[in-house]
């Protein structure tokens, strides 16, 4: 296991002396779980090896844009890891910035304590996700994993549109409450 | 603060990558000009990080990470780059736009009215542009046939359902009326993402409309 910490680390020291051993434990640790995240959307096991494949790389070749005080590596991997999977989709078409400049570029200073943040936030959506109703997570999962639009998500659970975005509004608003009470 | 945000649920179909190109490009640009909305967008990604963590391994072939490191080779971990700065004329652009001015864009004048500029987004079947309306213009008065996306860039309008300022959000259905009018002060820009061809539903409508469905205005 890799903690948050250790992770973030493990980047750092990339950017810093390009270190080879250090992109193997990243590697190991997160190409697994990236693939098998894209393979929940139903995309196919070599497609989802090439995403993680990619999506690794990146972390490399970007190592230097990461800011551990504004999201978590898991987090950082996750964004770098949807990009690359919405270029895989649209692949004729010319590949989005995969910079996600939202992780990279946000306005400075916009929150004092960012770096307090960043790890809180990250631990505690950990400890809320357990915390949902079975009603609000399969939503929430499919929305993420699945890559299912709300339309689709109602579809398939056979609920009216307006029921899903109502259970997509609560979660996010437990997750919101109980962020916002840590700030 | 925004007074008018992105719904939830679709700052989440953002996150998780779901949005076509279209509607992608109009929420990044609320979430560029909105703090409020960027936290939950944060948070939603940290939802993802957190998913992926939690996620059970696929196994991975043994030769993947050997493959990997062989490319390390061709590979230079990059210097932090700095952000993309928006080409003479559109300094208003916020960073997510930046990339979709490519050289050569400027302001075709419609209907001696407004001005747009139509934006490239390959594989998306919606209509993508800016509009620009002197203060106290409106744009025609239209309805549409599908979902409506807008985002305020600069300055601010008002319609039917209020009032709009920088980094504000409307997402509308089809069947809705409305004409919205710049406010007073600074020329109004926004980006408009449209799901198909609006229909207008003034006087000048029954003449227009074919040429709006044939893309020509």
């Amino acid at each position: 296991m890799l903690s948050a910490d250790e992770a973030a680390d493990l980047i750092e020291v990339i950017a810093s002396r390009q270190d080879r051993a250090a992109f193997a434990s990243l590697f190991r640790h997160f190409a697994p779980r990236v693939k098998a995240f894209i393979m929940r959307g139903g995309t196919d096991v070599e497609a989802a090896q090439e995403v993680a494949q990619e999506t690794l790389i990146m972390v490399w070749r970007k190592a230097a844009s990461f800011d551990r005080s504004r999201a978590s590596a898991a987090t950082w991997i996750y964004t770098i890891a949807r990009n690359k999977r919405i270029d895989l989709l649209r692949r004729a078409a010319r590949p989005i910035d995969t910079e996600d400049w939202l992780v990279v570029y946000a306005p400075e200073g916009e929150e004092a304590d960012k770096s307090v943040l960043a790890g809180q936030t990250y631990t505690r959506v950990k400890e809320l996700l357990g915390g949902l109703s079975e009603d609000q997570l399969v939503v929430i999962r499919k929305a993420f994993f699945e890559d299912k639009t709300h339309t689709v998500i109602a579809e398939e659970l056979k609920l009216p549109l307006g029921t899903v975005k109502s259970r997509i509004r609560l979660a996010l608003g437990r997750l919101r409450e109980a962020l916002e009470k840590d700030e | 603060m925004s007074r008018h945000p992105a719904p939830d649920e679709l700052l989440l179909d953002y996150a998780a990558g779901t949005l076509p190109e279209g509607p992608a490009l109009a929420v990044a640009l609320h979430v560029a000009l909105d703090p409020q909305a960027r936290r939950t967008v944060d948070r939603l990604n940290a939802v993802g990080g957190a998913l992926i963590e939690h996620e059970i391994e696929a196994s991975l072939d043994d030769a993947a990470l050997e493959r990997a490191m062989a490319r390390l080779e061709q590979v230079a971990v990059e210097p932090r780059a700095a952000p993309a700065t928006a080409r003479p004329g559109f300094e208003w652009a916020p960073p997510p736009l930046i990339p979709h001015l490519r050289a050569g864009l400027g302001w075709r004048r419609i209907l001696g009215k407004f001005d747009e500029i139509r934006l490239d987004v390959p594989g998306d079947a919606h209509r993508v542009s800016l509009l620009r309306l002197e203060p106290g213009h409106g744009l025609p008065e239209h309805n549409h046939r599908g979902y409506e996306y807008t985002v305020c860039l600069r300055g601010g309008y008002t319609d039917q359902t209020g009032s709009y300022g920088v980094g504000d959000f409307a997402v509308g259905p089809g069947g809705e009326r409305h004409e919205p009018i710049a406010d007073p002060g600074e020329p109004c820009i926004a980006l408009i993402v449209v799901e198909k061809p609006i229909v207008l539903t003034g006087p000048w409508g029954r003449w227009l409309n074919p040429l709006v469905s044939r893309g020509w205005i």
